[in-house]
């Protein structure tokens, strides 16, 4: 037997990369058994979003924020500065997107879940957590109520359950 | 020119006994030399030996080819084989030992230009459940039209639609008018559920009214559900067309449909199975799967294998043409052979200690079956290798292998990721995509580690894989496979 020196894991001689982690076991020299990236080095990555949204939406002009559980764009106001959540008959504030459509009460969307903020001049784009009852969380880290997080082209930001792809328009990427 | 009367006397029969008479000396002597009961030097060449002598008995054409001193292996032909393995050499070890092997057949162009065309016979089984509503119809509609108008003179197609019934909207013919397959798309509307079972037995209906053996069979399957309650049937189903040489692809569309069940179906008859995220890949599907359909050389590609004792097959995977996960199995679809291009498998062996006299141990033999229009090629493989004890100094495998090694490790890894959130270890799963992500990276997949991170990420807080990215992930390391991607 042989033995991963990254994860102790025991594998047949004649294995060549671990089969619990990856790494690989033979013919390796010292220095090739630490290969491993840092996670923020790649959630940091820009790469080709081909794969994941229709190509047509990847040369857009715009800021979108795309379904990928129901495979559609969600309907954003234009201006730099809009609220998301779920409008309630009877709601004195309303939301300038509203999720009923995406059966936002069960999806546990507040009624003014978040903020979002386009920034023309720094070319940024953030979201602001309303203080929902269910938080928010950007690439599945919960961001904190109530202070502006920013957003990067291919984050995953989800209200409550829902989750929303964020595309951004080529000349903020 | 092998001896008339060999395979007869590893028997212990003369040259006329009858089928049962053979079958019964075979059975005799597989029970006095089966290596598991048979201690002696050599008992598993023997074993080995036997086995050889009664594919051939056994098989009435080729017992007649070998009776009248003909090759049965016919190796003159055309065809080339190559392997590769992980070790220069096995080595002699009191524990057991994994070996890899990549197993390659093309033919050559010699051979391709004597042989003659096969037209097409094929069969698209489209999913119409109220799913596919709205764009995936239209898109599928159009991408039918466009494909059976890029057909042949002698191509023959037929349309299913399918829910919980199936309706043959095209019957198999040759060249139907453009009127006739407008007509025919108009009554593909959504309604009901998925049943993939209706449709694909429909299509495997329409294929079979013309004699397989003068065509490339295939049954194109495109769904968007998931099929409850007939997976079994349609695994039947899928043996049955493999042996009729009918080849079965899948498509599934948007995150619903079952691509495990899928995966199975294509593998058993040798078809590929594809994800598409966009729509507007539908058509590349369709066009790609006909347009390697039309470069087939042989109708029909299969393996047989036989492990020798104390091997044990851990993993098989189809390369080339496409990539794809094989069932372990004995006898292996490998699909349409396609002109002068190779067809490649990964093998993934166990081997037990072997006994400290043997020089060369064989792994496995078998041999490819080739099906044309006139006659089989077999062409008989053996996987074998010399004995080491040099464990110090081993060479590093063939870049070509150990690529493929490691590739198949990234496939592995998402495989047990999901393996963990099915036993309740999201926390494992968790760690095993940080560590694909980061292997990825390092090979330089940059797009496909970001998935990997980002699914890594997804299961933190959800405790599970999100719809689409599992499904990315494993098809995007499935594709990885592929020598040059496509």
């Amino acid at each position: 037997m042989i033995t991963c020196k990254v994860c102790n894991n025991q594998e047949y001689q004649g294995v060549l990369f671990c089969g619990e982690c990856g790494s690989q076991v033979a013919f390796t020299s010292d220095k090739m058994v630490n290969t491993l990236v840092y996670p923020n080095q790649i959630r940091g990555l820009e790469v080709d979003f081909s794969q994941t949204i229709p190509k047509k939406l990847l040369e857009n002009s715009t800021f979108i924020l795309y379904s990928t559980e129901r495979e559609e764009v969600i309907e954003i106001p234009e201006q730099n500065e809009f609220t998301i959540g779920r409008f309630v008959e009877g709601q004195v504030i309303t939301p300038d997107v509203d999720l009923n459509n995406y059966e936002a009460y069960d999806m546990g969307i507040s009624r003014l879940h978040a903020t979002i903020r386009i920034n023309t001049e720094k070319n940024t784009i953030s979201v602001v957590d309303l203080g929902s009852a269910n938080g928010s969380s950007v690439n599945g880290y919960e961001i904190p109520a109530n202070s502006e997080v920013p957003l990067n082209h291919g984050d995953v930001l989800s209200l409550g359950k829902f989750n929303m792809k964020v595309i951004l328009p080529k000349d903020m990427k | 020119m092998p001896d008339k009367t060999d395979f007869y006397r590893r028997l212990n029969i003369g040259t006329g006994a009858s089928e049962e008479a053979i079958k019964k000396a075979y059975r005799l002597a597989v029970r006095k030399t089966h290596p598991d009961v048979n201690r002696n030097d050599g008992a598993t060449q023997l074993f080995l030996d036997i086995q050889e002598a009664y594919k051939i008995l056994s098989d009435p054409n080729r017992k007649g080819d070998y009776d009248q001193g003909r090759d049965p292996h016919d190796i003159s032909s055309g065809i080339l084989t190559a392997i590769e393995y992980s070790q220069e050499a096995l080595l002699r070890l009191e524990e057991p030992q994994v070996i890899y092997s990549l197993v390659d057949i093309v033919s050559t162009k010699d051979e391709e230009q004597k042989s003659v065309d096969l037209p097409l016979n094929i069969s698209l089984v489209l999913d119409n459940s109220t799913s596919m509503k709205g764009p995936r119809l239209d898109i599928l509609r159009a991408a039918t039209k466009e494909i059976i108008s890029d057909l042949g003179e002698d191509d023959l197609v037929s349309v299913i639609s399918f829910n919980d019934r199936a309706k043959v909207l095209l019957t198999s013919q040759t060249q139907p008018s453009d009127v006739q397959v407008e007509t025919a798309l108009n009554d593909l509307y959504a309604e009901g559920g998925t049943e993939i079972f209706q449709g694909i037995e429909a299509g495997y209906e329409e294929i079979r009214k013309h004699p397989t053996l003068n065509y490339v069979n295939h049954i194109i399957l495109i769904t968007d559900g998931h099929t409850y309650g007939d997976e079994d049937n349609c695994i039947a189903l899928a043996n049955t067309a493999a042996d009729q040489d009918i080849g079965i692809s899948g498509l599934g569309i948007g995150i619903e449909w079952n691509d495990e069940f899928v995966d199975q179906l294509c593998a058993l008859t040798g078809g590929q199975s594809l994800f598409v995220h966009d729509l507007e890949q539908v058509k590349e599907f369709l066009e790609h799967s006909v347009a390697s359909l039309k470069e087939a050389f042989s109708r029909r590609l299969t393996l047989e294998v036989t492990l020798a004792p104390g091997v044990k097959m851990l993993s098989a995977f189809r390369i080339l043409p496409e990539a794809i996960p094989l069932p372990i199995q004995e006898n292996y679809s490998l699909g349409i052979l396609k002109k002068h291009q190779p067809h490649r498998v990964l093998f993934e062996f166990l081997v037990d200690p072997i006994p400290g006299e043997i020089d060369r141990a064989v792994i496995v033999s078998g041999e490819f079956i080739i099906k044309k229009k006139i006659r089989d090629q077999v062409i008989p493989i053996t996987l074998d290798r010399t004995l080491s004890s040099d464990i110090e100094n081993l060479e590093p495998p063939p870049p070509e292998i150990f690529k493929a090694i490691s590739h198949l490790t990234f496939y592995r890894l998402q495989e047990k990721a999901q393996q963990d959130i099915a036993s309740g270890n999201p926390g494992t799963a968790y760690q095993r995509l940080l560590n694909l992500s980061s292997h990825l990276m390092a090979k330089g997949e940059d797009a496909l580690a970001k998935i990997a991170m980002n699914e890594a990420d997804y299961i933190k807080s959800h405790n599970n894989f999100s719809p689409t990215g599992k499904k990315q992930l494993k098809y995007g390391t499935m594709r990885l496979l592929l020598p040059e991607k496509i």
